[in-house]
């Protein structure tokens, strides 16, 4: 369905000289520098595949992306969806592919959200048939009914976003790209918006291309995770293997009451954990929860500190990248 | 067959827009009233000036009518139709919404232009409407159906003039996200096409009709009607420039598209 | 007084950071003064006099005028967007009068102006389009008296528009219209004095000429300087008479917010 290879995207990024005399120099004479946001990253995914493709902020996620959505030309390397090289036919591509584009709306912002779908249906010349049946179906899921009669700009988050999703697969699109769904929704839309997905996938074997920060997000959405940072192919495969590795990651972090007078940790923790210091009133404690329990760590630390404050947290999206990229994944 | 789809199309974004007038009844008569108001001032304006005198460099009253008619319902068009084109760099990819119009399988310029119906101009093409029949029944001139459609023609040239130079200076955005005040600064040289060009200077007068051609908005087709003998010529010429207008805007556009989809924002 | 003079400071600086409007607005206000100069020019070619003003005294009244036009309008637009948005409420909590800090604002943005937009455009008019000097030193000095309670005029009756936020959604449309209405009465396109008699009849019992055109006038000679006091007390009447108006509007407008919650 996707077919990437050796992409690369470099940006040229002027520099800007500012005000309106500056704009109208930069019309005429720039000076550049180049930025590369995705070097030589290849990849291919199936038909029906939900992957999630995630990387720190600015590692090239989005890039890749419009690239993918034909908003963005590739300075070198091939592009496929469906068959069709995006930027170059960037119409007919945008036929096939659907999105949620975090906080933006892909819905019009002062129409009911009725008609933001009706309009979409002229735009994308879906059948009415089609038209009705989906949007009857996405309903029950999504729970569109009660806010059918109102603007996106009189919409929550959640409700924005359950309306976003509906809109995104409106026109039965091969490929739907959602970029951050989740983000700032409470438990429960996030839920409903997982299961939406996940059904749309068993159903219609849409496939999905996710970017989260969100690591809920990716274990129950997700079957593969492709890995990017600094614009490089980090790695590329199932879930498993990072969930094996990092699934029983657990972090402490430790506010201490008084400063620490010593930074080594108590003897039984030790060989365990891996403790990183900020300050001497900070401290976070990562462990494998196979190996050493949470009460274990906090007993030993409440003996030996006198802690004011703790809390636990599952590794980052960014933690996970880093460590791969300093330790590779074995 | 395209064009077929993209007009029905369009109908679907007017249907819409015209849904939400209809909920804000009360805010569109303020919107059309309060532009009827502005051009009642500056119509009022030309009527004091003239108790005191009996022409304006040769012109009467009613034919200086018949230029601001012409000049008031061409920016009409622009103004209901194209109004959005001035939102395109601080609404549109400034906050990264332009990438909405580039998933989508329709031209990204139309999208854009039917994106927004401007309610406020409808109040201007009214008044624009009375001031051109008042004009046109006072300023002494004949009217056959021969010149009555050129001067329809005139008056869309008109429109796509204006249309054809802001979407010129609104693809500026793509390279400039403040492009706005160039606009405006811009947009503002079209207050000079409410007069005859033949009161201001050679620097003016070249400048509104060879490089931003505002004098074939309103002078020139209403003085190849009130003068033919001299004038006649600017009838044929000024539909011309509203093709070459719009031909090189477009043109123009398609760079600023290309040179977005390469750089990204 | 301390925290309004360093809002007012914080909006001259704020002024300077918007370099491509400023080179807009001077394009378009030079274009403005062009149109204005080639008119009346025109106008001029077969006449002498017109409402016992020649053609020097016209080009300076409309030069003066359309620069002190520029200052009628104010933050109303702010008050109103802060309205809409919601963001009053918390506006309305902080240990500051609102609108007094808007006033304060507004005169911070206008100085800037001043200094920016409009002196540059006053060096050209008395280069370039025959712009004549006051009629006298004392003139020049009224003229600016008279000129700053315009100025303050026009920003209650702005205010009085930014409030009116509380009731309706389109602000935008009542700010044209007021627009439109202070461009006829102002006397910042044209003296009062050349309306028909019916209509200056209109004209001289509203407050809109004090704003424009009672200042020029002074700075023309058209008013002359033994009737200029009384015309500083008609400014300050309509001045003080706005300014509980608005002060009255606010109160209801803020029960009205009491009532519904915010």
């Amino acid at each position: 369905m996707i077919r990437v290879e050796h992409l690369s995207k470099e940006y040229k990024i002027a520099r800007r000289k500012p005000g309106l005399r500056g704009a109208a120099q930069n019309l005429f004479h720039r000076t550049y520098d180049t930025k590369a946001a995705v070097s030589d990253v290849s990849f291919s995914i199936d038909q029906g595949e939900m992957v999630g493709y995630i990387g720190a902020n600015g590692a090239g996620k989005s890039t890749t992306i419009k690239m993918l959505c034909g908003i963005l030309t590739p300075t070198a390397g091939e592009v496929k969806v469906a068959g069709i090289v995006p930027y170059k036919q960037r119409q007919r591509n945008a036929r096939n592919i659907g999105a949620v584009f975090g906080q933006r709306t892909q819905l019009f912002w002062d129409i009911p959200a009725r008609e933001s779908f009706n309009l979409l249906k002229h735009i994308y010349q879906i059948p009415q048939h089609r038209f009705a049946e989906n949007l009857r179906t996405f309903s029950d899921v999504l729970e569109l009914e009660p806010l059918f009669g109102r603007p996106v700009r009189q919409m929550s988050l959640g409700e924005k976003m359950r309306c976003e999703l509906a809109a995104a697969f409106l026109q039965d699109p091969l490929v739907v790209y959602l970029d951050e769904p989740t983000i700032g929704l409470d438990v429960s839309v996030k839920a409903r918006i997982r299961q939406f997905i996940r059904e749309m996938n068993r159903n219609r074997k849409t496939t999905v291309i996710l970017t989260t920060h969100d690591m809920q997000d990716i274990e129950e959405i997700c079957s593969r995770l492709i890995m990017i940072d600094a614009g490089r192919l980090l790695y590329d495969g199932d879930l498993r293997s990072v969930r094996q590795r990092f699934g029983n990651r657990r972090t402490i972090h430790f506010d201490l009451a008084t400063p620490a007078t010593d930074t080594g940790m108590p003897a039984q923790l030790a060989p365990w954990v891996f403790a990183e210091w900020e300050g001497r009133e900070r401290v976070h404690i990562q462990f494998d929860a196979r190996q050493t329990s949470a009460s274990d760590v906090i007993a030993a630390m409440l003996q030996s500190y006198a802690v004011r404050d703790l809390t636990i947290t599952d590794p980052s999206i960014e933690s996970i990248v880093k460590d791969i990229y300093e330790r590779g994944l074995s | 067959m395209t064009v077929w789809r993209y007009a029905r199309l369009y109908l679907e974004f007017v249907k819409q827009v015209l849904k939400v007038w209809l909920e804000y009844r009360v805010d569109f008569f303020i919107g059309a009233l309060s532009t009827i108001v502005i051009q009642f001032a500056s119509l009022l304006f030309v009527t004091v000036v003239f108790e005191h005198i009996q022409q304006l460099n040769g012109w009467s009253f009613y034919q200086i009518l018949l230029i601001y008619g012409i000049a008031a319902t061409g920016r009409s068009i622009h103004l209901i139709f194209f109004d959005n084109l001035w939102t395109l760099g601080w609404q549109y990819i400034r906050t990264g919404n332009f990438d909405r119009l580039l998933i989508r399988p329709i031209n990204p310029l139309f999208h854009l232009i039917a994106d927004r119906i401007q309610q406020d101009g409808v109040g201007q093409l009214a008044i624009g409407l009375v001031v051109l029949i008042v004009a046109a029944t006072h300023d002494g001139t004949v009217w056959t159906p021969i010149n009555l459609s050129l001067l329809v023609l005139l008056i869309l040239s008109s429109g796509v003039i204006f249309s054809a130079v802001n979407l010129f200076f609104a693809t500026l955005s793509f390279w400039m996200v403040d492009s706005l005040p160039v606009i405006f600064a811009t947009f503002s040289l079209s207050d000079f096409a409410r007069y005859p060009l033949t009161i201001y200077n050679k620097g003016i007068r070249v400048l509104l009709t060879w490089i931003i051609p505002y004098g074939f908005t309103a002078f020139y087709p209403a003085a190849s009607i009130l003068e033919p003998a001299k004038f006649g010529l600017m009838a044929l010429i000024t539909p011309l420039v509203a093709v070459i207008c719009s031909v090189l805007a477009y043109l123009f556009w398609n760079v600023g598209l290309r040179a977005y989809t390469s750089t990204g924002n | 007084m301390r925290k309004y003079i360093e809002i007012f400071k914080s909006q001259l600086q704020l002024d300077a950071a918007y370099n491509g409007w400023f080179w807009a607005n001077a394009v378009a206000s030079v274009i403005g003064l062009l149109i204005a100069f080639s008119f009346w020019h025109a106008v001029y070619r077969n006449t002498t006099q017109i409402a016992n003003m020649n053609l020097p005294k016209m080009i300076s009244y409309v030069v003066i005028a359309m620069l002190l036009g520029n200052y009628v309008s104010g933050v109303g637009n702010r008050l109103s967007e802060s309205i809409r948005s919601g963001e009053v409420a918390i506006e309305l909590m902080k240990p500051y009068d609102l609108l007094l800090k808007l006033i304060w604002i507004d005169l911070g943005s206008k100085v800037s102006a001043s200094v920016r937009d409009s002196l540059p455009l006053l060096v050209i008019g008395y280069a370039f389009l025959g712009v004549q000097a006051p009629v006298s030193l004392a003139g020049g000095a009224l003229f600016a008296v008279s000129a700053m309670l315009g100025v303050l005029i026009g920003t209650q009756f702005d205010l009085i528009i930014g409030v009116l936020a509380f009731w309706t959604v389109n602000v935008w449309g009542l700010r044209v219209l007021r627009r439109g209405i202070l461009s006829i009465f102002s006397g910042a396109l044209i003296p009062v004095t050349l309306f028909p008699a019916w209509l200056l009849h209109i004209s001289e019992v509203l407050p809109f000429q004090s704003m424009v055109y009672t200042p020029v006038a002074i700075y023309t000679g058209a008013i002359p300087l033994q009737a200029v006091g009384m015309t500083l007390l008609i400014q300050a009447v309509w001045l003080i008479g706005l300014y509980v108006l608005v002060r009255l509007i606010w109160s209801v407008a803020l029960r009205k917010v009491v009532i519904f919650g915010g």
